[in-house]
């Protein structure tokens, strides 16, 4: 057989949309079609080795290696009946918290009598986010909602009674989603250590501690950009000088498609975070290899475009490779990689409240989506997740299996990066590529993220996208079902038993304010009151030296039983606060 | 309420929550209704906004909570109003309220609650209706 040459096909394609596509076109009457078909044009596959490569090599197109740990073992596993869920050795088990922290450790222990193995990943209520005690004005109604309350080292060290023994801080990881006050945390943890005799370089776990997008998406920011970021440059350096298996950071692209974001602001706007957090570490007086390879990135944004997510997923590990390589200079592969727990995925803002056990459908073609763009087929999130706070133990368990069905069924994972050399996704790969290369460009020429936070365009931008996209579905331009197409009242909206309890008990999320308020009056009554006093004022003259690094002064005040608010207003008077942008 | 003057709306973000989507979508979506919309950006007391609110002489507050602290916080503001005599305005509440909230809300005075999928155009309508109006 002949070689077709580019111009052969070129010409095959047009007469193809003449006489074949067009016609089908006007004959249903459409001003154009529907769908789309690659060819061998679409994609130039003479430079594959440059742009795709092979899994685990420059630019990581194909992935950051040929077999993860999980796909190794993925069979081993299943035969032990091992979740996923619950963690274990290097991994921290599912993502939660509520109540106090009594509350919060007595459910941990809980979920280890049924065989939960992991750290803790401990979701924080928004006033410790924020950084108020419990007995704060702004604390009202939020104490032990959205996650566990946390005051004080006293309060933390309550948590990890639940880990000790086995599952001791230098056996399990610990996730610790906190940003704006990341440096407390990071600090908590060394003191905790300290305390249990255990040397900070046995430390693993990951601190999201990722201010930027607070600004851009999530909002639970205290401190002006620039003076973040110098807290940041400063955890940064305390922890890649002495707890050097913790990772640095999680840079989070989900928060920022969440809040509405397109798919090309999710790229270009994380990119630019990490290169600021990249400079950040690099102002601190760190070589890019000695620090990089501790970045980790919280996924990036999902969709139901699985196609475009799985673009998306490929075109992020190039961009970051080249970023870190050309302009950073980096040598250490880890530096160059997005490190993520997963890949593509559906985003929670997919689910709908309309007909909520359709999530599952929902969840299942992320799934398929991640484990066609390099992780774990994760079928997330749970189908409740639109209903309120904590999946239940049902959705969850529907969750994992759907996941597990995919791998283990559908065999989804036999194949690293299926895609890689169709015309189709190597074109739609480049596209992405190029769009938020353009992006990331306009915000660099602003002077980066901070610039672009301090002037409101990401945040402007971001808004501006989710109205877009509100429009677009109440013009049913984009169609979601159950909630703007398939709603008569022929419909079902199908439902199902609840079987076992509540994720968390209610009635301890209702009396968790009174309860850790009273634990907050104990604990001002029993410390000493010279020394956080001392230290609280140690950590002021620390804070108002821009070049001295906070975390030891920081520890200091954890050690001494000073609140997370006390150091954080302490801070506040130093940096002040960040207003909130209006549009 | 005249009839030659826009329905004046205070959309509202209590408390410490962050989750900002749904009140830009409101806002940019009221505004494109014809309403005159103030946005208070986030972390505001329930006293902030009460008074907001009366400085503005708004006829509508949206509140927007996802932080499963409506019940408290929208308690705060219906008292707010009342101890300032503005109870007349009109207080819808949106986010993630699960179905057995919405009940007690509505006791609490609130006009309406609006979750996710819920369409501008439908809150829109709603307003006007109860307002009655230009937008």
């Amino acid at each position: 057989m002949k070689k077709n040459s580019k111009k052969e096909i070129k010409e095959a394609l047009k007469k193809w949309e003449g006489e074949v596509l067009n016609p089908r076109v006007k004959k249903f009457n459409l001003d154009k079609s529907p769908t789309t078909f690659y060819t061998p044009i679409s994609s130039d596959s003479s430079h594959f080795l440059e742009k795709v490569g092979f899994p685990g090599q420059f630019p990581y197109t194909a992935g950051n290696t040929p077999l993860e740990f999980w796909r190794a073992y993925a069979e081993f596993g299943a035969k032990l009946n091992y979740r996923s869920d619950w963690g274990g050795t290097g991994r921290s088990g599912k993502y939660g918290g509520f109540g106090t922290p009594a509350d919060y450790r007595d459910y941990l222990l809980r979920m280890q009598s049924m065989g939960r193995k992991g750290g803790p990943n401990i979701a924080f209520d928004l006033v410790t986010q924020c950084g108020y005690d419990s007995d704060s004005h702004f604390a009202e109604g939020e104490v032990g909602r959205v996650g566990v309350a946390v005051d004080s080292l006293r309060d933390f060290e309550i948590i990890y009674e639940a880990y000790t023994g086995d599952l001791d801080i230098d056996k399990v990881p610990s996730n610790f989603t906190i940003n704006a006050p990341a440096a407390v945390f990071i600090a908590m943890y060394a003191c905790l250590a300290k305390k249990r005799g255990i040397p900070l370089d046995k430390l693993t776990g990951t601190p999201q501690n990722d201010i930027l997008k607070e600004f851009i998406a999530r909002g639970t920011y205290i401190f002006p950009p620039k003076q973040s970021m110098r807290l940041f440059r400063d955890t940064c350096v305390f922890c890649c000088k002495h707890m050097p298996e913790l990772n640095i950071n999680s840079i989070g692209g989900y928060h920022i498609r969440e809040a509405g974001a397109t798919r090309v602001q999710d790229l270009a706007f994380s990119m630019a975070n990490g290169i600021a957090y990249i400079k950040a570490g690099l102002e601190g007086g760190l070589e890019v290899d000695e620090f990089a390879p501790a970045f980790t990135f919280n996924a990036f944004g999902g969709s139901m475009e699985i196609y475009n997510e799985i673009a998306f997923q490929r075109a992020a590990r190039r961009v970051w490779a080249h970023i870190l390589r050309d302009r950073f200079h980096a040598k250490d592969p880890k530096s160059m990689q997005i490190r993520q727990p997963i890949t593509a995925h559906i985003g929670c803002s997919s689910t709908t409240l309309q007909r909520p056990l359709n999530n599952l459908a929902r969840a299942v073609v992320g799934g398929m989506a991640a484990g066609m763009s390099g992780a774990i087929p994760g079928a997330f999130p749970p189908f409740d997740e639109p209903l309120g706070l904590g999946h239940s133990q049902e959705a969850t368990q529907l969750q994992q299996d759907a996941s597990r069905i995919l791998l283990f069924e559908s065999k989804v994972t036999d194949v690293c990066d299926p895609w890689a050399g169709s015309y189709f996704m190597e074109s739609l790969t480049d596209e992405i590529e190029k769009d938020a290369l353009a992006e990331l460009e306009k915000i660099e020429k602003m002077g980066g993220t901070v610039a672009a936070i301090e002037n409101g365009y990401m945040q402007k931008a971001v808004a501006r996208s989710a109205y877009e996209r509100q429009k677009k579905i109440e013009k049913q331009e984009e169609l979601i079902v159950g909630v703007n197409c398939f709603i008569s009242e022929h419909e079902i909206d199908v439902s199902i038993n609840r079987q076992v309890e509540a994720t968390y008990d209610p009635q301890l999320m209702k009396t968790a304010e009174e309860r850790q308020k009273e634990n907050l009056v104990r604990l001002k009554r029993e410390r000493n009151g010279t020394a956080v006093v001392s230290s609280l004022r140690s950590l002021k003259v620390q804070a108002e030296d821009k070049d001295k690094n906070l975390m030891p002064a920081i520890c200091e005040c954890v050690e001494n039983d000073a609140t997370l608010q006390e150091i954080c207003d302490v801070l506040r008077e130093v940096f002040g606060e960040a207003q909130p942008m209006k549009i | 309420m005249g009839q030659d003057s826009k329905i004046r709306v205070l959309v509202a973000k209590p408390g410490l929550d962050g989750h900002e989507r749904g009140a830009h979508v409101v806002a940019y979506g009221l505004r494109d209704e014809g309403f005159e919309v103030i946005y208070t950006g986030l972390r505001q007391t329930p006293e902030q906004i009460v008074s907001a609110a009366v400085q503005e002489d708004v006829d509508v507050i949206g509140l927007s909570i996802l932080s499963g602290a409506h019940l408290t916080l929208t308690k705060k503001v219906m008292a707010g109003l009342k101890a300032k005599g503005a109870n007349d305005i009109l207080v819808t509440v949106g986010g993630v309220i699960p179905e057995e909230d919405k009940k007690t809300l509505e006791e609490m005075g609130v006009g309406g609650v609006f979750t996710s999928g819920s369409k501008i155009k439908d809150i829109a309508a709603f307003i006007r209706t109860k307002i009655g109006g230009n937008a």
